[in-house]
């Protein structure tokens, strides 16, 4: 049963642990809407180079949470606190140099070139004009180069697959230049090579560029095996953190995924 | 790897060649404008009229009436095109123009009752108040206008969403609307002659003695438009990205609405309420350099938007009739089929490309 998830099967580098900064903790956190929250309080914990993979059906409030971190929504209560400081404290400019997003949003614009979204991660570091110094151009190649899109900068978006597309957003966010990436379903219309394509880049990203990444998904496939740590969630259950094994061994993956593997029953089964 | 990501070869379309003739295009209609009209005047005049120490009829029909509603023609160009583009991209909706919000509604509504009721009510006939009624006219029809203005701003601030904000302003515009009409229903038969042709729209209302109040108000609402580019380019992103990217949503579209409302709201106190230009122009702009980055698409916008409006202009006059085609008919005429096209083409695109 665990080994069909292929938790131990991972192929990470071993991560840095001596000098692991913390990157962003929450304290007493309760998410959700109108004050209802989803699930019990969430304390958890992020540190410099991790990649951690958020997990858990649909509805178990993996977006709500996303939204919380991003600061794109309030917590009913509890604080978040990123760098050491709480996260409603930074300005809206100071946030865009601290977290980028990678979502399952995309822009629809029929003119919109790979380089203009590329480069408009830019902007938090750009005067009134927006002008581009030579370090700023260097500094968009490389990232295109990254992930390896170097040869689609002048094509339209929308004329772009799927992957590709997933591949600008991560070029938008690298771009940025920030210490913490958040990514939201990076998977979720991806085929099998461009998943595997996605944990290269997540990994190079951490292991090179000591990126944080945050990601979520909400079924345990290719990505879950690739992570530092992992978060799951239930609904109206407690968020369990902690490294894939421990969690597999300490039955929790069993315990948060039963519900949708014992749904796994076909009519023509019965 | 650093120096191969340098030599990325980049096409771009040849945007400067595209630009002189946008540029080349507006000074020839602008000249054209000056040349043609219902009095044929012959060449040397025309241009003894323009450089010469001529004192003639040619002159005054050339100075006094053409070229101000020349650079009239011009500036409302400009300043409607780039207020539809600003509007377009802060509700991400090709057919948003600048009278989306209610705003031109509003100012047929202050209009309305300065024409409508001065008639009615105070028992003055129009042709007594025509003296002062081209200026009383447009302070009205200002003051309609940014009424509207600061109700939307007002309003927006309790909004969430900018469907929800184009709903109210569909409701605003329908309210305004049926004021006027009520108005209307009361008013005199002159009195309705006069909201009707104020209706149609026109270049010529602005004299030389305004004109530097009037361009000055549109460079400065065009150059304001300017300075939003990185805003509007981060909300083509979508409104989570451009809000990691730093963008406050709320004061930036309040900010955007106030452009693109004070653009509108002072060219339709000028000249009307005047369709289709800030609607169809943008998505020329568009077409023509295949971007949406807004640092080239505000000016190509404004030039483009001069252009066309002179255009429309010229097509206005060609008749030789004793005045001009109603400019409204005309900027509709053009502007409808271009709208047309780009609905077809937008979804040829979509699936080709």
């Amino acid at each position: 049963m665990l080994d069909s998830y292929g938790i131990f099967e991972r192929f990470l580098g071993e991560a840095d642990t001596t000098k692991m900064q913390e990157v962003l903790h929450t304290n007493h956190l309760l998410i959700g809407y109108k004050g209802q929250p989803l699930i019990p309080e969430v304390n958890v914990s992020l540190s410099e180079g991790d990649i951690v993979a958020l997990a858990g059906p649909n509805g178990s409030g993996k977006t709500t949470l996303f939204k919380t971190l991003s600061a794109s929504l309030k917590p009913i209560s509890g604080e978040v606190t990123l760098f050491g400081k709480k996260l409603q404290d930074y300005s809206p400019t100071e946030r865009s140099s601290l977290f980028s997003l990678v979502l399952t949003e995309k822009p629809d614009d029929l003119f919109l070139k790979v380089f203009d979204i590329v480069s408009s991660g830019r902007y938090p570091h750009l005067g009134l004009l927006a002008r581009l110094s030579e370090q700023d151009e260097q500094i968009i190649y490389e990232s295109l180069e990254t992930v390896g899109i170097s040869h689609l900068i002048d094509r339209n978006f929308i004329s772009l697959s799927d992957g590709e597309q997933q591949k600008v957003m991560i070029a938008k966010a690298l771009v940025q230049d920030t210490p913490l990436i958040f990514m939201d379903e990076p998977a979720a219309f991806l085929d099998y090579p461009s998943k595997i394509e996605l944990v290269n880049i997540m990994h190079k990203l951490s292991r090179e560029k000591r990126k944080t990444i945050l990601f979520s998904s909400h079924d345990l496939d290719l990505l879950l095996r690739h992570c530092d740590r992992l978060w799951v969630m239930a609904p109206h259950q407690p968020l369990r953190q902690g490294t894939p094994k421990e969690l597999v061994e300490q039955g929790i993956i069993d315990e948060y995924f039963k519900p949708i593997v014992a749904k796994e029953e076909f009519y023509w089964m019965r | 790897m650093t120096a191969e990501a340098t030599h990325i070869t980049r096409k771009r379309p040849p945007i400067a060649l595209i630009s002189i003739g946008i540029i080349a295009v507006g000074i020839l209609l602008f000249a054209l404008n000056l040349r043609y009209g219902s009095v044929a005047i012959p060449w040397k005049e025309f241009w003894n009229a323009l450089f010469g120490g001529d004192t003639s009829t040619y002159r005054s029909i050339i100075v006094e009436y053409r070229l101000p509603q020349a650079i009239t023609a011009l500036l409302a160009g400009i300043g409607l095109s780039v207020s539809g583009l600003l509007m377009q991209t802060l509700f991400r909706n090709p057919l948003a123009d600048p009278s989306l919000l209610g705003i031109s509604s509003g100012s047929s509504l202050g209009v309305a009752f300065v024409v409508l009721l001065a008639g009615s009510f105070g028992g003055i006939s129009v042709s007594t108040i025509s003296l002062w009624s081209t200026f009383g006219v447009t302070i009205a029809a200002f003051l309609g206008a940014f009424a509207v203005l600061l109700l939307i701003l007002a309003l927006s601030s309790r909004l969430k969403s900018m469907v929800s904000l184009v709903l109210v302003g569909i409701m605003i515009a329908y309210i305004a609307g049926s004021v006027t009409d009520i108005l209307k229903f009361f008013s005199q038969k002159e009195g309705l002659h006069s909201f009707v042709i104020w209706g149609l729209g026109s270049f010529s209302n602005v004299s030389m003695a305004q004109m530097p109040f009037f361009a000055i108000a549109v460079a400065i609402g065009t150059i304001a438009s300017f300075l939003l580019f990185k805003t509007l380019n981060l909300l083509l992103l979508g409104e989570r990205y451009a809000e990691n990217l730093g963008v406050n949503i709320k004061r930036s579209s309040m900010l955007i609405i106030l452009v693109s409302g004070f653009l509108t709201a002072l060219i339709t106190a000028f000249c009307g309420p005047i369709a289709f230009l800030g609607l169809a122009v943008p998505h020329i702009a568009r077409f023509l350099f295949r971007s949406s980055d807004h640092k080239l698409l505000i000016p190509a916008t404004a030039f483009l938007g001069m252009d066309l409006a002179l255009f429309c202009n010229l097509i206005a006059r060609l008749p030789s009739f004793e005045g001009n085609l109603p400019i409204n008919s005309v900027t509709a005429l053009i502007g409808a089929p271009i709208v047309l096209w780009v609905i077809f083409h937008r979804q040829r695109y979509t699936k080709t490309l």
